[in-house]
């Protein structure tokens, strides 16, 4: 009847996750009863839950990935303190534990913060940007969120419900295979990954379409903001490589369900091929991670300088040549699987290569800050602590691409330090800026600054001391996931990274003050204006938060900068444009198509999990009847008169003219 | 500035996605013609392909080769008479994307044979590396 589920997965003897979690769900169910009882259930179900605005959307992926940053964080803590106990010592995490730690921590940060971050911050504002109303099909976008949004449900599930996986955050065979691993943990992992992965691959055909075919007029290609470009190249990356992912799982499936032989030791099966294909897909991952945080920057830069992005059209060029080249390194990640010298050395030098655009950046944003008036705010820390993080990150990188010197390095921490090196120093990092600098946008008002500034701190000190002593023990010869060591050399650098993580959580704490604070003094944070930091792109040409319709009429596009182009001409003209002829709106009708598609598609794969069968029949069909039933509705839109996107815009406009008017007249 | 070439100029009337190009009545079974015709060389080409494997008619080397351009010929009436991929100007994005993913999955499967069959040759178990 309930498949393997017995009352003895519930793990009541491991304290530790046992208590973790019914803690978490424990929270989660009481901010639900305090929402239910304060009736904000109704508001919460049609502005957030079954909404297809993509600015709502985005801001549910960044809330997820902010839960999820704290959970994955609680696993790096463990770890930290289990290596600081853990010298001659078997420490407070028993080796099984851990193992799913480290797996849980790395599936969770990459799948469920790293990515719905960047997800999150392309919906806000790549429509903004582009001076368009929506994406191309917002009931799929939601789609795309709660498939995602399950995928770390099931996750957190597996806490106190069976186990998680304990093979790390990519399940390499024979390791994976039933044989070696024949609990829930690695089947938890498989099919979150498949049902978020669906949500991201639609969420990529999504925004490949909107970049491509929305544009306001006169927005032509090479008027795009660098952000946008980077959300191409990543969407793009998206939709070549995340198919790789689902097929391979999907062959790992196979072998673990219905004894198939793709990745298994015996029968014609070949371990290696699963390498070469996982890592088809997880190379370009980091692109599609780290381009998107490269693009936020772009904005920073040249917004809090004063200036144009220096080199605008090599900016372009360098990204789009990374989009295609992350298709061209991936065995840089098996050196040591035995392919020979010729391959090696091929993707070796390939992998060099691809480090030159990203230099070509690097020089292109130095010299965007060079000669201009450089305002330091909290988002220009982030990046010019990017600057200097990422060129350690790069040097590294480049070394472990150099084959030999990989044959020493490989699976050591001094790996784990050169990925953190890139993931926290430029994407988080990356995403944090993002969140900072387009917060009023979301929200209509501004962050605090000052505790805005102890968190890049905190962050930025405590990465230092947490993955400096990474590397040196990496070179001393510690290997990645060790529960316990007998070496006392490593033992006090593991203790200085212990520490490093230690100033990371306050500086999560100075993040968490921040947000606090700035809801509590919101109204003397308040963005009347729309345009805080004197943006240069479209986004700043609306109100903050923006109207559902975004702009009342589409903005005409007459060059890179477009708002800035606008702002100088009324500065010029002294009067802002005269007012537009304002029309109707059509705008798409909210959908809880998401929502239960999500709700079945939960139960589905909880029961694929536990091999329920009936159960995971019914939620096929479950699911199925709700596509069929959005494929059929016949009422699409709604429709915003003329008058009231009057009103609307009459606001945003009275409080452009003031600002306006403030500002000293060009000369 | 390229912003002038008129190719790359977005809201170009005339860039549909394949298959939502407007149609007026006539129109409409000019484009059934078209998957008619479509299906019919598809079916022709499939056809060729099991008579080939079956008949003693052609010297039996070039079997393989030429089921190879049967595959290939069947792609491009796919792409040609069902997904509508042209060349006109009307077509310059898709065209772009089917390039994209063309070199993707050339990268893809050429990468992985190069790498998987040096993998095999490297790693054979030593008792078979001379047979
Ligand atoms: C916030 C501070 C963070 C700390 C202190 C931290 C710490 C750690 C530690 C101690 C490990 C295990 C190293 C070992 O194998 O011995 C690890 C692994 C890993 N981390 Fe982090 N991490 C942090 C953030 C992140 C972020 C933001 C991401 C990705 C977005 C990430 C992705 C990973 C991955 C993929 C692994 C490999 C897991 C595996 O071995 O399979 N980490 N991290
Ligand atoms: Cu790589």
């Amino acid at each position: 009847m309930l498949g393997k589920l017995t009352w003895a997965d519930i793990p009541l003897d491991q304290p530790i996750p046992l208590i973790a979690g019914v803690g978490a769900f424990s929270i989660v169910g009481l901010v639900v009863i305090y929402v239910l009882l304060k009736g904000w259930g109704p508001y919460l179900w049609r502005e957030w839950i079954t909404s297809v605005d993509h600015k709502h959307i985005g801001v549910m992926y960044v809330f997820l990935a902010a839960v999820m940053l704290l959970r994955g964080f609680v696993d790096a803590i463990m770890m930290r303190s289990q290596q600081a106990l853990a010298f001659q010592a078997p420490g407070y995490l028993p080796p099984d534990h851990y193992d799913q730690i480290f797996a849980a921590h790395g599936t969770l940060m990459i799948f469920f913060v790293a990515m719905a971050f960047v997800i999150g911050l392309i919906n806000i504002v790549v429509p903004l940007q582009l001076g368009v109303r929506d994406v191309a099909f917002p009931t799929l976008n939601s789609v795309s969120f709660w498939l995602t949004a399950t995928g770390a449900l099931l996750i957190n599930i597996s806490l106190v419900v069976g186990e998680f996986s304990h093979v790390g955050w990519l399940p390499f065979p024979p390791l994976s295979e039933l044989r070696y691993s024949p609990g829930v943990g690695m089947d938890y992992y498989l099919w979150s990954l498949q049902i978020s992965g669906v949500g991201t691959l639609l969420t990529g055909v999504n925004f490949v379409t909107t970049i491509l075919k929305l544009h306001a007029p006169g927005m032509t290609y090479m008027r795009m903001p660098v952000f946008c470009w980077t959300a191409f190249a990543s969407m793009l990356l998206i939709v070549a490589a995340f198919p790789v992912l689902t097929a391979t799982l999907a062959m790992l499936l196979l072998d673990r369900y219905l004894g198939f032989h793709f990745f298994t030791n015996e029968a014609g099966g070949n371990v290696m091929m699963f390498n070469n294909l996982i890592w088809i897909w997880g190379h370009p991952e980091v692109y599609i991670l780290v381009l998107p945080a490269f693009g936020v920057f772009s904005e920073v830069f040249s917004t809090y300088s004063g200036k144009p992005l220096f080199g605008y059209r090599s900016m372009v060029a360098a990204t789009m040549v990374i989009c295609i080249l992350s298709f061209t390194v991936w065995l840089h990640h098996f050196f040591t699987m035995g392919a020979g010298a010729d391959v090696n050395a091929v993707f070796g030098i390939l992998s060099m290569i691809i480090a030159v655009p990203t230099g070509v950046k690097v020089f292109n944003w130095m010299f965007t800050m060079y000669g201009g008036r450089v305002r330091y705010a909290s988002p220009m820390y982030w990046g010019i602590g990017f600057i200097v993080t990422i060129i350690i990150a790069g040097m590294t990188g480049v070394l472990l691409a150099v084959p030999p010197a990989d044959f020493l390095l490989h699976n050591s921490l001094f790996l784990v330090a050169h990925f953190h090196n890139v993931i926290i120093g430029a994407i988080l990092f990356g995403m944090f800026a993002g969140y900072t600098y387009w917060f009023p946008k979301a929200f209509g008002f501004r962050l605090d600054e000052r505790l805005g500034k102890a968190a890049f701190w905190c962050w930025f000190v405590g990465f230092y001391l947490a993955f400096m002593p990474l590397y040196v023990v990496g070179l001393m010869g510690m290997t990645r996931r060790m529960q316990h060591y007998d070496n006392p050399a490593w033992y006090p650098w593991l203790l200085v990274a212990a520490a490093g993580a230690a100033v990371i959580l306050v500086g999560i704490g100075f993040q968490i003050a921040q947000l606090v604070v700035s809801i509590r003094n919101r109204e003397e944070l308040r963005d009347t204006t729309g345009d805080p930091w004197d943006g240069r792109a479209l986004e700043w040409s609306t109100s903050s938060p923006p109207p559902p319709f975004n702009f009342a009429v589409l903005p005409h596009v007459e060059g890179t900068d477009a708002y800035w182009l606008m702002k100088q001409r009324a500065r010029e003209r002294g009067a802002p444009e005269p007012e537009p002829a304002y029309q109707d709106i059509e705008l798409p009708r909210n959908s809880a198509t998401g929502f239960v598609c999500a709700f079945f598609a939960a139960i589905l794969g909880f029961s694929l999990i536990w091999q329920i069968w009936w159960l995971a029949a019914l939620a096929f069909v479950g699911a199925f009847a709700t596509f069929v039933v959005f494929a059929w509705r016949d009422r699409t839109e709604y429709r915003i008169p003329a008058a009231e996107v009057a009103r609307i815009d009459r606001e945003n406009r009275a409080a452009r003219r003031l600002a306006l008017a403030q500002m000293e007249p060009a000369e | 500035m390229s912003d002038t070439d008129a190719r790359l100029h977005l809201h170009h009337a005339s860039d549909h996605a394949p298959g939502d190009e407007p149609v007026s009545g006539h129109e409409i079974a000019e484009g059934l013609l078209g998957y008619i015709v479509g299906l019919f060389l598809a079916a022709l080409i499939t056809a060729v392909a099991f008579f080939l494997v079956g008949t003693s008619l052609v010297w039996q080397p070039s079997i393989p080769v030429a089921l190879l351009v049967l595959a290939v010929a069947q792609m491009g009436v796919h792409l040609v008479f069902f997904l509508h991929i042209t060349t006109g100007p009307d077509n310059y994005n898709n065209v772009l994307a089917l390039a994209f993913g063309v070199l993707i999955v050339g990268l893809i499967i050429v990468g992985s044979m190069w790498i998987m069959t040096n993998m095999n040759h490297n790693m054979m178990p030593m008792n078979m590396m001379h047979m």
